[in-house]
């Protein structure tokens, strides 16, 4: 009984929380949708044209012309970071003389802004989708990198010994220690990439081409087609929600072990 | 070259081993190494656009960099478009401080608020702040106001999360111990809430300013505000392909110096905290 009035109660705190949550949000999208009914305003559309340009514009026409190929950019430029950071660290983070000789190397190429090199990424790449997946590996590779040297780096000694006295060699050394140990700051190097990845795919697509979600929203824009410039705006918003519970979910897999003694260490 | 002089005061820096005679013959020998490193990049770099593997026309050469940037910093224009993107940016940062942290501390604080605007606050900061670019440019045109919003709006989340989880985690024994003296309010807020948010702050800043960078560059280059960015495609429009890599490198130079100046400041004013920081965060 009490068992089962336990679950109840943790059941109600549940719907609560979410309730809470979620008034909010609910209540400030009514509040656009009914402040903004009436609006002649230019730049503030009604809601609901926005909504309707939403569904007329991105779904989904421009799916495969525009969001895709905006997308593929971002992953693709995210794969090759994740790749080339991660090997390139866990190696630099093996030879602590070398990562300290290249660290300030890396802390300048990671402090060029990746944007800034779109006008010679195009004269030197020209105006295809390769110009704009190197700029995203650009501007995602350094975090990862250098979370990843700092990570491999902050491996305890003692784990390192272990290892060793279980002649634990090589490939699997690499799996089961070095990156393991390592992948909670690789992890957090990657969140950071993720958001600098969305941003400079919607910098790169606001000049020299002619499709992306960017590329939309600007020329939306420019012919003052302000609701299907909100429309853009919104649907942006939405994928970059999306990116993020899905990094949250990859995350949560992940770092299983490391929430778990954290929550050891805790109690 | 005083760019490569610039560059590699970090590594002396970041060292931090205490300094005895053999410390300072291991930091001399860092030292040396990091030099040789970057000349080997600065050389690849030169080598690579005189053969002609990079082409010339896209990517300036590190000499044709250093003398294009002689002529030019003695020029106005030069230092008024470093001054716009740094004044955008400082405000900016400044501006969403002052409303990210005592926001983050309340709502930190209360557990109503928290759960209230957990979700909402979740979704906005996702938001690329990029997104925002055409509504800033249709209502404040080319100007710095423009570059203004969007460096507030991407950095006020992350100073904004960070501070409402640092409340989160002040010690719950230390806030027993404030309870049992019965600080008042001014008190908890300025020597136990404060103190203990810090460290999560200073890492929302450090967070917020490389990301505030990256917009005010971007706002300026595809939305013409005035500033670095803004220089950077007038250049290549004239096809002054040097000049424009003056401006990449010095907004990279900037990036770094205040990441620098962000580190130090975070690790003399939190050098109480140190230890726990390396842990925690």
């Amino acid at each position: 009984m009490a068992f089962r009035r336990a679950i109840d109660f943790r059941l109600k705190t549940r719907l609560l929380t979410i309730f809470l949550e979620l008034i909010l949000p609910v209540g400030a999208v009514a509040a656009w949708w009914a402040l903004s009914a009436g609006s002649t305003s230019v730049y503030f559309p009604p809601l609901s044209q926005i909504v309707t340009a939403l569904r007329e514009t991105w779904l989904f026409e421009h799916w495969s012309t525009d969001v895709f190929p905006s997308l593929e950019n971002l992953a693709l430029g995210f794969l090759v970071s994740c790749l080339v950071g991660i090997g390139l660290g866990v190696l630099l983070g093996l030879l602590p003389i070398v990562a300290d000789a290249v660290a300030p190397v890396l802390e300048f190429l990671r402090a060029v802004p990746g944007v800034a090199l779109l006008p010679a990424a195009i004269l030197l790449l020209g105006i295809g989708a390769e110009t704009r997946i190197s700029l995203i590996v650009f501007g995602t590779m350094w975090p990862i990198l250098l979370n990843t040297i700092d990570g491999v780096r902050a491996i305890d000694p003692m784990v390192r010994d272990v290892a060793e006295s279980y002649q634990i060699r090589g490939l699997g050394w690499l799996r089961r220690i070095v990156l393991p140990a390592a992948s909670p700051q690789i992890v957090a190097g990657m969140r950071t990439a993720l958001s600098v990845g969305i941003t400079v795919m919607v910098f790169s697509e606001l000049s020299g081409t002619t499709n992306g979600i960017g590329f939309q929203i600007l020329s939306a824009q420019r012919s003052f087609a302000v609701p299907q410039m909100w429309a853009g705006m919104i649907l942006l918003g939405i994928i970059g929600y999306l990116l993020n519970i899905a990094f949250r979910g990859f995350e949560h897999v992940v770092l299983r072990w490391h929430r778990g003694m954290r929550q050891l260490a805790r109690s | 070259m005083t760019a490569t002089e610039i560059i590699n005061r970090p590594s002396a820096a970041v060292g931090g081993a205490p300094i005895g005679s053999s410390a300072l013959g291991l930091q001399l020998r860092r030292i040396a190494y990091a030099v040789a490193a970057i000349i080997v990049a600065l050389a690849a770099w030169q080598i690579g656009v005189d053969s002609g593997v990079v082409n010339r026309a896209a990517v300036a050469s590190p000499t044709d960099i250093a003398r294009a940037a002689g002529p030019l910093i003695t020029k106005n224009g030069f230092w008024s478009a470093v001054g716009a993107t740094v004044r955008s940016w400082s405000e900016g940062l400044a501006i969403s401080l002052l409303i990210a942290i005592p926001l983050g501390l309340l709502i930190g604080a209360s557990d109503l608020f928290y759960k209230l605007t957990r979700f909402s606050i979740d979704f906005l900061r996702t938001i690329p702040a990029v997104a925002l670019v055409p509504l800033a440019l249709l209502l404040y045109g080319a100007t710095d106001r423009m570059a203004l919003v969007l460096i507030v709006f991407g950095s006020v989340w992350p100073m904004l999360l960070q501070s409402m989880y640092g409340v989160h985690q002040v010690d719950p024994i230390a806030r027993d111990v404030a309870r049992a003296y019965r600080f008042r309010r001014r008190e908890r807020i300025f020597r136990l809430v404060l103190p203990s948010a810090s460290p999560f702050i200073a890492t929302g800043v450090r967070i917020a300013a490389t990301m505030s960078l990256l917009l005010a560059v971007g706002a300026e280059l595809f939305g013409g505000a005035p500033g670095i960015g803004n220089e950077i495609t007038v250049q290549q429009q004239t096809g002054n392909i040097p000049v424009m890599f003056v401006y990449v490198v010095v907004s990279a130079l900037l990036g770094l110096v205040v990441n620098l100046v962000l580190i130090n400041v975070e690790r003399r004013a939190l050098k109480w905290h140190s230890a726990e920081r390396s842990t925690s965060v």
